[in-house]
């Protein structure tokens, strides 16, 4: 140990001023930011911090074709999960933080300093405000992205957004509450199953039409693969909620810090305003005007036509909920494309495209559409991109060869009508093969197999497959003007399989087919 | 047998001494403090000033109590004190003087993942200081006062014992605390480091009012300008340390075999027994330490040393 003599020379002055509030109110924020950078020191948070960041990171570069065309109000809720895991970091480290005085035996000498220990409190709590902030921001940057993107589809609720910052910042406060009321560092370890089991339970409720399930301050969006809807539809109180999330994060402050002594009137007033925000938000929650929303999902579902506005792009009408204009042109790029394949007066056909939902006890739910049986009608649902343009080409096919999406109820098993709709949504695209097999329920591109489409799909034979994979392989000019010239053969549901081939000048499939009667 | 003369009640009147210095800084009058059935403090008044004042007493004479009661960490059940002019019987006056009040606790604790300067700092803003740039210079400061600028990025957990104790130093001199608790700073550290601690501790007593608790009466002989005796939570003996070992001259005395009759007694290095208490008729005296006073002060139960 070195004996060196140093001198206690030239000390700072700095508590001979007399304490104000506005001075005791900086010192609890510079032990907030002290706090918060301990925090950010914390591996936990750093890690699951990472994974948060890559998980969003690896989501924003899907390169799903759908990924181009992100529906915003979809878009907004995927943001609230995200974070779960960070904040259960952000729980355990701020609950350990709050009790680090404790276990590292430092309470005494600490206690005899100026600044009180619900003041302490009040800084850990702070200490998350900038993590919760880091959550908005990749919130923001993470949705700012997919609305940027040319195809992104609607609106999102900044309701919707704040949930996933409200989260790690509930979980914060929750850490620092519970390290006031239960003292030991296994408590936030324990108590993070069930905590995370009581929002599960309490969002199922929500899900399963219950508004209850609303008082959960943390929603588990349930992903039931169903197509969107409209925002008007969904009947989500996302701004009461985080107004409810925000005050009750400002009650549990309040308890937090009215437990470590800090009865101050400022306290017991920030309690009493947080109560009526929490109160307020519950009850914004709550009284939703459900029979309203039902009659307008109803309306949405039996007759759209109703509630949406249409656009003529070329010879074909396109109606669409309003949030979807901005897609209408794409479609017509997929009507024309298939139009210019067919023949007959179906080259010169106006189509109108109409949009529908699914909608069955709730929304979003998967669902099949029936098919449409107003002739020239052709049904497109809300996702766009990928896999849904050859299948909404196969619809506008369907229609433009057998008058109405009607033809896929009817028995087309040895019809030379399948061979002619799917000879006009692959003649005109740019990888037949590859969409070809993309298409197909089985992922092959021979025997048997159902073609997806936006309502029923397209049942293809054996023998009709083989003559699709025929006439692919054959130069596309000359086929299409075969197909054009014997449009009205081929668009016949008298004409078979084999004699479609023929006609086409492609060889005729030996296999024998046996359709169900 | 008791040799304690001075008043159970009340302090003995100062008398001066090595670097007493002006006007009492903190008062305190007739301090009691109750735990369950046991009477820790008892009526204990006395009077600090400038410069270092040690506590001595014996485990469980109620010297951490009072120091925590000074320190404000629990409030008398009778009694009142000021220090520095504030009254921490009342919120406002508890806050002022906790502002100006650096305390070292027994054992103190430390954040093990906390580097030194970052503990420092920690406590520098618990203390409110929150001119940021002012307060990392005044927390490099008491870290280079304690000699542990080369260490200060380095984690708690991996330094020495000694070093610790230096660090609990540093956090509680930031801020230039105008009164000075420390309780058994030097317990546990080698005779260097001890030595080093009392080098600060003197350092630290220029300008301040300093109480130190502790049980080596050469600590308090060789920093203290006053020293108090604390027994059974009542004060023996308040004073300057020459005065404490006054009260041994002609009550020390040397002889081949311990006397029966003697406060207490031990064999020295040389072989002969060392006795103090009212020595025989022709007794060999010795020239008295401040730990035969000390001794003398106490009751005869308290003061009781094994052959």
């Amino acid at each position: 140990m070195s004996t060196a003599t140093s001198t206690i020379t030239e000390p700072t002055p700095a508590l001979a001023e007399p304490p104000r509030e506005r001075h005791r109110a900086r010192a609890v924020l510079a032990l907030a930011r002290f706090e918060a950078r301990e925090l950010l020191l914390q591996v936990p948070v750093l890690l699951t911090f990472a994974l948060y960041l890559g998980y969003v990171a690896l989501r924003l570069m899907g390169r799903d074709g759908m990924d181009d065309y992100p529906v915003l109000n979809t878009v907004d809720r995927q943001t609230q999960t995200e974070p779960l895991l960070f904040a259960v970091a952000v729980f355990i480290c701020c609950n350990a933080a709050a009790l680090r005085s404790r276990k590292s035996n430092t309470v005494r000498q600490f206690d005899v300093l100026a600044m009180e220990p619900w003041r302490r409190i009040l800084a850990h709590v702070l200490s998350v405000i900038p993590y919760a902030a880091l959550t908005a921001l990749v919130v923001a940057g993470e949705f700012g992205l997919e609305a940027l993107k040319p195809g992104a589809i609607g609106h999102g609720s900044v309701g919707e957004l704040a949930v996933g910052p409200l989260t790690v910042l509930l979980a914060g406060v929750m850490g620092v509450l519970l390290a006031t009321l239960l003292p030991s560092s296994f408590v936030p370890i324990l108590a993070t199953i069930p905590l995370y089991l009581l929002f599960v339970v309490a969002s199922a409720a929500e899900d399963e039409g219950s508004r209850q399930g609303w008082l959960s301050p943390v929603l588990f969006v349930a992903r039931s693969g169903g197509d969107p809807v409209p925002s008007d539809l969904l009947g989500r109180p996302a701004g009461w909620h985080a107004v409810y999330a925000a005050g009750v994060c400002a009650v549990l402050v309040c308890v937090a810090l009215l437990r470590s002594g800090g009865r101050t009137r400022a306290v017991k007033a920030a309690a009493v305003l947080g109560l009526a925000v929490t109160a307020a938000g519950a009850a914004g929650q709550l009284s939703c005007d459900t029979k309203g929303l039902e009659a307008a999902r109803r309306t949405a579902f039996d007759t759209p036509q109703k509630v949406q506005s249409c656009a003529r792009h070329g010879r074909s009408t396109y109606c669409s909920f309003d949030e979807w204009s901005g897609v209408r042109s794409d479609w017509a790029e997929v009507v024309d494309r298939v139009q210019s394949a067919a023949g007959g007066t179906a080259a010169q056909a106006g189509l109108t495209v109409r949009q529908r939902i699914y909608i069955g006890d709730q929304v979003e739910v998967d669902g099949a559409l029936d098919p449409s049986t107003t002739p020239g009608e052709v049904t497109v649902g809300t996702r766009w991109g990928g896999n849904r343009v050859p299948e909404f080409a196969v619809g506008a096919a369907t229609v433009l060869v057998g008058g109405s999406e009607d033809m896929t109820t009817q028995e087309t098993c040895d019809d030379a009508r399948p061979v002619t709709v799917m000879w006009l949504v692959l003649s005109t695209d740019p990888t037949p093969m590859a969409t070809f097999r993309n298409m197909r329920l089985g992922d092959s591109v021979s025997g048997p197999d159902e073609v997806l489409a936006p309502t029923n799909g397209l049942s293809l034979t054996g023998p009709q497959t083989t003559v699709i994979r025929e006439l692919l392989e054959r130069p596309r000019a000359v086929m299409t003007a075969r197909v054009k010239a014997h449009w009205a053969q081929l668009t016949s549901a008298s004409t078979t399989t084999a004699q479609a081939a023929a006609l086409l000048g492609v060889k005729a499939p030996e296999e024998a087919v046996k359709c169900e009667e | 047998m008791t040799t304690a003369s001075a008043s159970a009640s009340g302090p003995v009147p100062g008398h001066g001494g090595r670097g007493a210095s002006g006007p009492a800084t903190v008062t305190a009058t007739d301090l009691s403090l109750r735990f369950g059935g046991t009477r820790a403090l008892d009526g204990v008044s006395l009077r600090l000033s400038h410069g270092v004042t040690g506590l001595l007493g014996p485990n469980g004479a109620g010297k951490t109590t009072l120091l925590r009661v000074l320190a404000t960490a629990v409030p008398p059940d009778g009694g009142r004190f000021t220090a520095l002019g504030h009254d921490p019987g009342t919120p406002s006056g508890r806050l002022a003087l906790r502002r100006t009040l650096g305390y070292l606790p027994q054992n103190p604790g430390f954040h093990p993942d906390f580097t030194a300067f970052d503990f420092v700092d920690y406590v520098a803003i618990l203390k409110e200081l929150t001119d940021r740039t002012a307060r990392l210079g005044e927390v490099r400061r008491v870290l280079e006062a304690v000699d542990l600028s080369e260490v200060r990025g380095k984690r708690l957990k991996r330094l020495s014992g000694g070093m610790r104790q230096r660090v609990a130093l540093a956090a509680a001199l930031v801020g230039d605390p105008g009164f000075l608790v420390l309780d058994e700073p030097t317990v546990g550290l080698d005779p260097e480091q001890r030595m080093r601690f009392r080098e600060l501790i003197a350092q630290a007593g220029e300008g301040r009012t300093v109480l130190l608790s502790t049980h080596q009466t050469e600590d308090v002989a060789m920093l203290c300008h006053r020293v108090v005796v604390l027994a059974r939570g009542r004060v023996r003996f308040e004073g300057a340390p020459a005065e404490l070992t006054a009260r041994a001259a002609g009550r020390v005395w040397s002889s081949a075999e311990r006397d029966p009759n003697a406060l207490a007694g031990w064999r020295t290095g040389m072989g002969a027994f060392r006795n103090v208490g009212d020595p025989p008729k022709g007794a060999d005296l010795v020239e008295p330490t401040l730990e035969d006073g000390y001794l003398l002060v106490l009751d005869g139960d308290d003061a009781a040393v094994g052959a």
